[in-house]
């Protein structure tokens, strides 16, 4: 048997190396490119990990390859039913 | 630069259904794309292809011959665009909603959609999540799921193998004209002489159809989506809810709360990897793409009010895109009156996935003059249909290229 020496790059979505690198040949300059090709970073930890050793991989074509990565909230997962104990939004749809 | 028959503007799911298909007929392509593939609302949207939301006519008959095509494509892909039948219930919440949704699966029957109207018994049996706030629901099987991004690239690959040029990272500065006709398109990286320009920029298309000296009534519309953490199979099927249908042929229906105000309603999918998609808003607020609190906590409060399971799961991510809105709710393809060649493929508001791959087809078609193997009306379809619009006032309400 074959041992597997893929090398995982996003440990949440189990995107390898290769994967990634794919994606660079597809076109992708940035973190969204290298995102929206391979599902990488949209796993629980948010690319928390794998963001970093992307940007490492990504081809140094100036400016677009930098600062795409858009972080949105919330900042760490919450279960809706304790966001909605603040009932800020209560009566309207009553 | 190299001169092609076509340059298609966009690399999002329209414009790349559109390359692929062009190329496929023998048109040589170049895809120009400002930024990347789905930079824009082709990756900031969910997973649904619905039939049941479009009114009989021509739009769902659109919707009808474009879900047929996927499996097609899928043999021609290399990618997994994850295409599957799930079928959708709507939640329905009120007796007046009831009675709205009664007659309009009425008229969908009559056009070949298989959707019933179930009680609130029937539904909870056929999906126990739905145990809230619902008086009953409808039930469709005819509607999927696909894989946004991988739809989208999907196409993008395939037409670069059958021989497309792909210009990403291009700036469209200029669309030269000469005697009434397409002569090229300017980039940031130089000229591309070409017959055919495809306008394929979903809310961005008024911007490239003023530098044709055209107006095109399509505006932004601002939808935010939750995503959770992973979780085994939650619904059976997509569940939306009446509200939205309801309130597009009663809009007495819709309240004037700032919840109604931003077109909170329900649409949740559930990609293969289990993260569970809840939108949805529908909001005039320009080209803005932030997410709001707000926007957030309405749509989980109505969320949880049709699916109160949804209590327990996590929430990771947040996030918005734009829908390119259209007065009458329907796409605008074809061409255009006074430029020989200027072809549009745009203003698909919330269906562009459903309905990229007959767009593509159709402007495959129109470009190669072929005779149409559909029997669509296309004149519904025209940019000439809004020759009486108040286009400035239109721009002015809805920010149009601000």
């Amino acid at each position: 048997m074959e041992a597997n020496t893929a090398k995982f790059i996003c440990r949440c979505q189990e995107i390898t190396e290769e994967e990634i690198e794919k994606a660079i040949q597809d076109g992708a300059t940035t973190i969204k490119g290298i995102k929206d090709r391979t599902e990488a970073t949209m796993g629980l930890c948010q690319g928390r990990t794998c963001r970093r050793l992307i940007e490492r991989m990504l081809p140094a074509s100036g400016e677009l390859s930098r600062e795409r990565h858009s972080c949105r909230p919330p900042v760490r997962t919450v279960k809706i039913g304790d966001l909605l104990k603040d009932e800020s939004s209560k009566g309207e749809f009553e | 630069m190299n001169s092609v028959d076509a340059v298609v503007i966009g690399g999002g799911v329209i414009g790349c259904a559109v390359a692929y298909n062009l190329v496929k007929a023998g048109v040589s392509v170049a895809i120009v794309e400002r930024d990347d593939i789905c930079a824009g609302t082709s990756a900031a949207c969910d997973t649904a292809i619905h039939l049941q939301s479009k009114n009989p006519g021509i739009h769902l008959q659109m919707a009808q011959e474009s879900i047929k095509l996927f499996p097609e494509l899928q043999k021609d892909f290399d990618e997994d665009i994850h295409f599957k039948k799930t079928g959708t219930m709507i939640a329905i919440q009120t007796w007046e909603q009831f009675e709205v949704m009664r007659v309009f699966a009425e008229r969908q029957r009559n056009h070949g959609l298989d959707v019933v109207i179930l009680d609130r018994a029937a539904a909870v049996e056929r999906q126990p999540m739905m145990k809230g706030d619902v008086v009953g629901a409808t039930y469709c099987t005819a509607d999927a799921t696909i894989h946004p991004q991988f739809l989208t690239k999907g196409y993008f690959q395939a037409a670069k193998k059958y021989g497309a040029k792909a210009m990403l990272h291009t700036k469209v500065e200029n669309i030269v004209l000469k005697e009434g006709h397409v002569a090229s398109v300017t980039t940031n990286r130089g000229n591309i002489p070409c017959k055919y320009v495809v306008n394929a920029c979903g809310a961005y298309a008024p911007c490239i159809g003023k530098m044709a000296g055209l107006d095109i009534p399509i505006a932004p519309r601002r939808g935010q989506i939750v995503v959770t953490e992973p979780m085994p199979k939650f619904t059976h099927t997509i569940v939306n809810c009446a509200r939205y249908i309801a309130a597009k042929f009663r809009p007495d229906l819709l309240g004037t709360s700032e919840a109604d105000r931003m077109g909170v309603g329900l649409s949740l999918t559930q990609t293969e990897r289990g993260n569970l998609l809840i939108g949805g808003t529908r909001e005039f607020v320009g080209y803005d793409t932030r997410t709001t609190q707000k926007a957030l906590l309405y749509i989980l409060k109505h969320a949880t009010n049709i699916l109160p399971a949804l209590k327990d799961i996590h929430i990771i991510r947040t996030f918005a895109g734009l829908r390119p809105f259209t007065p009458d709710g329907l796409p605008i393809l074809g061409n255009v009156p006074g430029i020989e060649g200027f072809v549009m493929a745009a203003g698909h508001e919330g269906d562009g996935l459903a309905l990229s791959a007959i767009t593509g087809r159709l402007i495959a078609e129109i470009i190669c003059e072929k005779q149409s193997a559909y029997d669509f009306d296309l004149t519904k379809l025209s940019l000439e249909r809004y020759r009486n619009i108040d286009i400035k006032a239109f721009e002015a309400q809805y920010a149009v290229c601000k």
